[in-house]
């Protein structure tokens, strides 16, 4: 077990608390980018893909983890930072100026969304969140100047300053190096005002109040930043499809969006990698299964949403805290080994809530 | 006595037909400790939560340092240098001790929504500072042992006490406590006057406080406020506050 002796504030502040960690986190930086050199091309897209779940969950897990807000409505901003992108590259803005200009169009968006969710939370902003991505995929739909409607729009090839990025393997470092830039966004949001702002308005609006914290401007930053990272997901996504159609982008994407910040754990950005990884790869092992296993299991219609339903619930019922959650307690086994008491994480019921003021 | 720092004047506010805050005047004067004491239901935590501005005031108007504090939003209370603290605490359970305590520094942050997301070196050294000035807190109420522990394994005393800190951490001019030694064991009752003492001695902050305990009250108020259904009772001092027959009679009777 490891005791962390702190002597300096820097301790608190820095983003790994001791030398383990770095060595941990750099040896999986190593890896991931050694990754190229061992995985055939297949593999390399579906890796590429993993990121740009991680990209979208960090946006999602801003929102629904740190400030408690949920949100059914996320497959829109992926859609619309895919659009946005893909139609700007169409009128021959460079890829560089285009994901951001992409990212940004999104955050407005987002905040924009984020407006009538001032007053509302739980259930009621889920459904007002998907009546915002029915109505995203109407104008997607209908829109066919822009978005060519029900034929869709081809995207042009990534290119910056004249070099293609197209192969899988530019496209996997260019999908490791915006994840990676993105949780370090995360991380620095999360150590400083303005992500400890979304904390408190998740765990108290009221005392999140008092403590002179403005809930509407901070939940609306929330959604802005929350529909940025998507939209950005959003515009990477349009390279890895290579051909933007309104059915790529529906109710069930946003569920699986949703289904990736649960599972991998809510309040942590680890879980958001984890939930990715288990998101991108599922389809894969569910393909294979349908190799191995009768062909009679195989064949059941709806195999694939009920499979990712069923999960959904157990996690609930059996580990909300999700993989990350699960993890903790399996480390803390390790560490603790053999004095590791099973009732640790056992679940409180705490009886101290105020009555609320409103 | 120095000039008032919190004046409320004429406050009302009713729930259906319930008049919970009846005209209700008051000073606090700067450096003093106030209580407002009464039986259950007489609206004390009403009137804090007015002065806080969760309760819309239906008539009468607050001046807090010479701004009117009527009509604005509640968390510009907190900017103006109200702090509070809750009945039943309301901390941010999944949270630890310390960032607790960081959450409260918000008022104080000189960065925007850009240097964070970079965390430059401006933000940098706000973290740094935060965290030291989180640690003053620390020390002066003796958290030490809890800093690292998330809300929701503590004891309830313990709790009360991160949320004295915490509204410490805001570094406030005025103080609401509401009810702080509710939970708490006559030992720890009696840390918490020490701990009010040393807070208006040595932080030159003004307390405000909802308090049952006659004891503590009669220890470290210079003056109280006694109310029975909404409305004033008597101001004075605490003997004369506990002779005085209004007073008496709401609390025990004809």
């Amino acid at each position: 077990m490891r005791f962390v002796l702190k002597t300096n504030y820097a301790q608190d502040v820095n983003l790994f608390l001791h030398n383990g960690q770095r060595f941990w986190y750099g040896l999986l930086a190593v890896a991931v980018l050694l990754a190229p050199l061992m995985l055939d091309t297949f593999y390399l897209g579906e890796f590429a893909f993993v990121y740009i779940w991680a990209i979208a969950g960090v946006g999602l897990m801003i929102l629904v983890g740190y400030t408690g807000l949920v949100s059914l409505g996320h497959a829109a901003f992926l859609a619309i930072g895919a659009y946005a992108h893909a139609w700007f590259l169409t009128q021959g803005v460079p890829f560089v100026v285009s994901v951001p200009l992409a990212t940004a169009f999104c955050a407005v968006i987002g905040y924009i969304v984020g407006l009538p969710a001032l007053r509302m939370t739980g259930i009621y902003l889920a459904v007002a969140t998907l009546a915002f991505e029915r109505i995203a995929a109407w104008v997607i739909e209908h829109w066919e100047s822009v978005t060519g409607g029900h034929f869709g729009m081809r995207v042009p090839d990534p290119t910056v300053f004249g070099m293609s990025l197209d192969g899988p393997v530019p496209f996997y470092y260019l999908c490791l190096g915006i994840l990676a830039l993105s949780l370090f966004a995360a991380l620095n949001l999360l150590r400083s005002p303005t992500g400890r702002a979304f904390i408190a308005v998740r765990d108290s609006e009221v005392s999140a109040e008092s403590m002179g914290i403005n809930l509407a401007r901070t939940k609306c930053t929330a959604f802005a930043l929350s529909a940025a990272f998507t939209g950005l997901a959003g515009s990477l996504f349009a390279h890895r499809i290579g051909y933007l159609a309104p059915d790529a982008f529906t109710v069930q994407t946003s569920i699986q969006l949703l289904l990736m910040v649960v599972v991998g754990g809510l309040g942590s950005l680890q879980g958001v990698v984890y939930g990715a990884i288990f998101l991108g790869l599922l389809p894969q092992a569910i393909a294979i299964g349908r190799d191995v296993l009768p062909q009679w299991i195989g064949e059941i219609p709806g195999l694939e949403p009920g499979i990712f339903g069923a999960i959904l619930v157990l996690f609930l019922v059996f580990e909300p805290l999700g993989i990350h959650g699960r993890w903790v307690k399996v480390r803390a086994w390790f560490d603790q080994f053999p004095l590791y008491r099973r009732a640790t994480y056992k679940r409180q019921r705490s009886y101290l809530r105020t009555e609320r003021v409103r | 006595m120095s000039e008032a720092l919190f004046e409320a004047r004429d406050l009302s506010v009713s729930f259906g037909g319930i008049k919970a805050v009846r005209d209700v005047s008051f000073a606090v004067h700067a450096g003093e400790v106030f209580s407002i004491i009464g039986p259950n239901g007489a609206g004390k935590t009403t009137i804090f939560n007015l002065v806080s501005r969760f309760y819309e005031t239906e008539s009468g108007s607050m001046t807090f340092d010479g701004v009117e504090i009527t009509n604005v939003p509640p968390h510009r209370t907190a900017q103006l240098g109200i702090a509070r603290t809750f009945q039943n605490t309301e901390l941010f359970e999944h949270e630890t001790v310390l960032t607790n305590l960081l959450i409260a520094h918000h008022v104080h942050r000189r960065t925007n929504l850009v240097t964070d997301l970079l965390f430059l070196p401006g933000a940098r050294r706000q973290e740094l500072d935060f965290r030291r000035r989180v640690e003053d807190v620390i020390d002066l109420l003796d958290l030490q042992g809890y800093r690292e522990q998330p809300i929701g394994g503590l004891p309830y005393g313990a709790r009360k006490m991160v949320e004295i800190a915490r509204a410490l951490c805001l570094e406030p001019k005025l103080l609401l406590l509401d009810e702080p030694s509710s939970g708490l064991n006559p030992e720890e009752t009696e840390d918490l006057s020490f701990w009010i003492e040393d807070i208006v001695a040595d932080l030159g902050i003004t307390v405000a406080m909802v308090e049952h305990d006659m004891n503590l009250v009669a220890t470290v108020s210079n003056r109280v406020l006694a109310m029975a259904d909404g409305a004033v009772l008597a101001t004075g001092d605490p003997t004369e506050i506990q002779n005085h027959p209004d007073v008496l009679r709401a609390y025990l009777g004809d």
